[in-house]
């Protein structure tokens, strides 16, 4: 209402007239009014703050701050850094708008006056200056900065100490930063403040946190199991009887774990852990919430925590939770980011959540929930399940109610979505030549395609391994439908791809694509062998061993056919009649250090000289002048058992003809 | 025979085994402080404080203040229980439990109630609208419209919102603020005289099902009864 609108701008208005007057005025009883004014009216009201802010209201109060004599003055100081602080609070315009005016100085020097509560006032109006991320960040390279640190947390007063924690949690980000505070003895302090009030508590632990995150170097000196204290306050922490401070002293163990496993095996505190995490997901908000991230944390990459989150019902509860009430996206993207890490390694979590129609579908119906980080989330938690090969294999998956929602996410909007999608897709069409019509008839392909030309190097690469895995033992129709859908040309440039990982996958489709029956091989040969010769081309091209392998193979699938294949191949291997001088890349790949590309290379020798084939013994002569030949005697001794194994074959076939090494 | 299975302590064992756990007197003092400090019997306190010579756990005065505030929201003074907060920790507000109602809101729709109790619609209405509808915090918005559904009811006593006028909401805000303030005094908001007794209790529901001993029934008095076999 315009009405409304302008009496409130009109009452500011005047609140700022006066200030304006208060801040030259001497009497003390005026500033006092105003100021208590008002702070009355922004602490806890965002709009007012931004409103005030706008009117310039913030460089007054300082200026007021700044010419106050904290002894004789000192309920204005109070009331000015109160202000100060409020503004800062929840509004980063707030931060920017106090620290240009100049407060942060006279803020700072109120930290060392006598009466209390100046004291007090200006150590909040400073923490609610660091806990917004425009704050600057504090210099710990400076050895000043570090003393006035300790200064700090030195001091009997827990808004000084919080403010000291608050500053840390704010500004320590990097390794060298986090060693300059624990071995000035900061680590130590905050410990001790752990016996303090619970907002000590709390803050401490926060910043514990911060020093120690993803820094062995730190941990194995100051928290490894010899400081015998550190780890009974932090035990005895995940007990307390406030959740945060359980959920903190839970996140710090942690982080030790992640950093160090091997030190909480040595505390015994894997199980308990996870129980009392368990328990904080009672707590409705922030605190559930966390927890829940933090479990997930834990038990990620840790196949023995797994199985200890599986025996202790981690699953049950989580599932009850959901049947009970209907969760926040927050709450939501936990349960299935931890879901999902249960169920990465150990087949006895798949089979609850598989043999539950209710559980499968939690998941499934996720996947169309309105907050993307659920959606990412549902689609990780569905791609672990689907590890089971046993259920994959059994079909469990290829379904209406799980496909369906899977090709929608590839139209997503988020890209991140999309990729997680396609990951989970990867999986799912992996494995079954039953199925997967299903996927192809529903336009499963043709969005995959569509995401395989797509700008964003990491969706390319994941639509061609999908791709890659649909093909993977398909059917002959299937094969066609997702051929003409591809088309060669498309694979030709996917082959030539700027990122080798994207090269790999698509030298990879084109692997299982010429795999089976051998009028396959016969795609590789349309439109004048475009295919076959970008596939060549590559081999000659490529360095990266990954590249070569998927490369090789292509090339030993296609041996594999009619002699007219064979030849094919044979045309891509040796050197152009004009560049006699150059070493056949087959020689290249046998002495290749990979032994899987050696392997693969092998392989495709043992396929051309079958000495069935009536250009066998042509073919054999030709390797022979390459040098081929001579390389494989080199390697009868090869390390890696299954080379050994091939070149023993492969000069076997080879001397069938007779040997003309003489 | 399941009277019988049970285990016998008779007053005298029970008395020489209570003989034997040593409390320090200090310790029984810390609780009574404890006690009246927290729910605010502040005059009680210092008495206590000079009898007893325990110290108290925070500063004497801030608990005149937190009364203050405390009567100040029972008597329907909103405003000034408010400011009265801001003097004391600008902090405090933000432990005010937020299921109940975002951070400051909670006063705040006390503040809108006490408007509409007192007939001052216009001011009520300006109110709702200046300050608390561009928070707009979905969470906040729903209390909010219930709170200003109290204007469209004539009688508003047997309304379906009925229940924000009755005194004892106030009492309910009163006594959320009272720990909001204690907790941002790092104390915690409930003494811990009454969750003893509570243990006291539990421990003998769990005891009776395995022993006869002296029971204590009576609270007040504390004396133990006869075991009955």
């Amino acid at each position: 209402m315009p009405g409304s609108a302008s009496t409130t701008s009109h009452r500011s208005e005047s609140l700022i007239t006066r200030l304006h007057s208060a801040s030259s005025s001497q009497n003390n009883e005026t500033k006092l009014k105003v100021l208590r004014e008002l702070k009355n009216q922004i602490i806890g009201n965002r709009t007012k703050k931004i409103s005030y802010i706008k009117q310039g209201a913030v460089p007054f109060v300082v200026s007021v701050l700044s010419n106050c004599d904290c002894v004789n003055d000192c309920l204005v100081v109070v009331q000015c850094a109160a202000i100060v602080g409020s503004f800062a609070c929840g509004v980063d315009v707030g931060v920017t708008a106090v620290l240009e005016a100049g407060a942060f100085a006279h803020l700072i020097a109120l930290l060392s006056r006598d009466n209390v509560k100046v004291v007090d006032a200006g150590a909040r109006a400073l923490r609610m200056i660091y806990q917004s991320k425009v704050a600057p960040k504090y210099d710990f390279f400076e050895e000043k900065n570090i003393q006035f640190l300790i200064s700090l947390l030195d001091r009997n007063n827990e808004n000084v100490t919080g403010l000291g924690a608050s500053i840390i949690t704010h500004s320590c980000q990097t390794h060298d930063e986090q060693k300059i505070l624990a071995d000035a003895g900061v680590l130590k302090k905050l410990i001790n403040l752990l016996g303090g009030t619970t907002n000590q508590r709390d803050a401490s632990l926060e910043s514990f946190a911060t020093i120690i995150k993803e820094n062995p170097e730190v941990i194995s000196k100051f928290v490894g199991p010899e400081n015998g204290r550190t780890w009974c306050t932090l035990i005895e922490l995940t007990k307390d009887r406030y959740p945060r401070t359980r959920l903190l002293a839970c996140k710090c163990i942690n982080l030790i774990k992640n950093a160090a496993p091997s030190y909480l095996q040595y505390v015994g505190m894997r199980t308990k852990l996870i129980l009392v995490l368990l328990e904080l997901l009672d707590d409705p908000g922030q605190v559930g919430d966390e927890a829940l991230f933090t479990l997930s944390s834990f038990i990620e990459d840790d196949e023995g925590l797994q199985k200890l989150a599986f025996e202790t019902n981690t699953i049950d509860k989580l599932l009850n939770r959901t049947q009970k009430e209907l969760l926040q996206a927050k709450r939501l993207q936990g349960v299935f980011i931890t879901l999902a890490n249960i169920c990465s390694n150990l087949e006895c979590c798949r089979s609850i959540l598989i043999q539950s129609p209710k559980a499968l579908n939690f998941v499934t119906d996720a996947l169309t929930h309105t907050n993307v980080d659920v959606r990412v989330a549902a689609c990780i938690c569905l791609k672990n399940i689907s590890r089971s090969v046993k259920y994959l294999s059994a079909g469990r998956f290829m379904t209406e109610s799980v496909i369906m929602p899977l090709i929608q996410l590839l139209f997503d909007t988020s890209t991140s979505v999309q990729v997680a999608a396609l990951c989970t897709i990867s999986n799912i069409v992996v494995d079954f030549t039953m199925h997967k019509s299903l996927f192809v008839q529903n336009g499963g392909v043709k969005q995959l395609v569509q995401l395989s030309k797509s700008m964003d190097s990491v969706i390319r690469l994941n639509a061609v391994w999908a791709l890659r895995n649909l093909v993977f033992l398909v059917d002959s129709r299937c094969k066609e439908v997702i051929f003409m859908e591809l088309r060669a040309l498309t694979l030709t440039s996917l082959v030539s791809d700027p990122s080798a990982s994207v090269q790999e996958q698509a030298l990879a489709l084109i692997c299982n694509l010429v795999n089976g029956p051998v009028d396959s091989i016969e795609y590789v040969f349309s439109e004048d062998g475009l295919l076959m010769n970008a596939v060549g081309r590559q081999l000659w091209s490529a360095s990266k061993p990954e590249v070569l392998i998927q490369g090789m193979y292509v090339l030993c699938n296609v041996a594999s056919g009619k002699e007219f294949h064979k030849e094919a191949v044979m045309h891509q291997l040796l050197p152009q009649p004009n560049n006699d001088g150059t070493q056949s890349i087959m020689v290249t790949m046998l002495q290749s250090d990979t032994a899987q590309l050696r392997t693969a290379a092998v392989w495709t020798i043992v396929n051309l000289t079958i000495p069935t084939g009536a250009g066998a013994l042509a073919r054999v002569v030709k390797l022979r002048n390459a040098g081929i030949v001579s390389q494989l005697k080199n390697m009868v001794n090869d390390p890696c058992l299954d080379v050994k194994l091939r070149v023993k074959t492969a000069l076997g076939q080879s001397m069938t003809f007779g040997d003309f090494s003489t | 025979m399941p009277a019988t299975s049970k285990k016998v302590i008779t007053r005298d064992e029970w008395e020489k085994k209570l003989n034997d756990v040593k409390i320090r007197k200090e310790d029984m003092n810390k609780l009574v402080m404890n006690f009246l400090v927290t729910e605010g019997y502040v005059d009680a306190a210092e008495k206590f404080r000079k009898e007893s010579g325990t110290e108290p756990e925070i500063d004497l005065a801030t608990i005149t203040d937190r009364m203050a505030v405390k009567k100040a929201v029972q008597d329907g003074h909103v405003v000034d229980a408010i400011e009265k907060v801001n003097d004391l920790n600008p902090e405090a507000s933000y432990y005010l439990p937020t299921d109940l109602n975002g951070k400051t809101g909670y006063a705040d729709q006390q503040r809108l109630i006490e408007l509409i109790r007192e007939g001052q619609v216009a001011q009520a209405l300006e109110f709702a609208q200046d300050e608390l509808a561009p928070r707009g915090e979905p969470s906040f918005l729903e209390e909010l419209e219930r709170t200003v559904a109290l204007l469209a009811f004539e009688d508003v006593k047997n309304s379906p919102v009925g229940d924000l006028l009755d005194l004892s909401h106030r009492s309910k805000v009163a006594s959320e603020v009272n720990a909001a303030i204690l907790t941002s005094q790092s104390h915690e908001k409930d003494p811990k005289l009454p969750s003893l007794l509570r243990m006291l209790l539990w421990a003998q529901n769990q005891l009776d099902e395995k022993a006869v001993y002296p029971r204590i029934t009576d609270l007040f008095t504390a004396a133990l009864e006869d075991p009955s076999v």
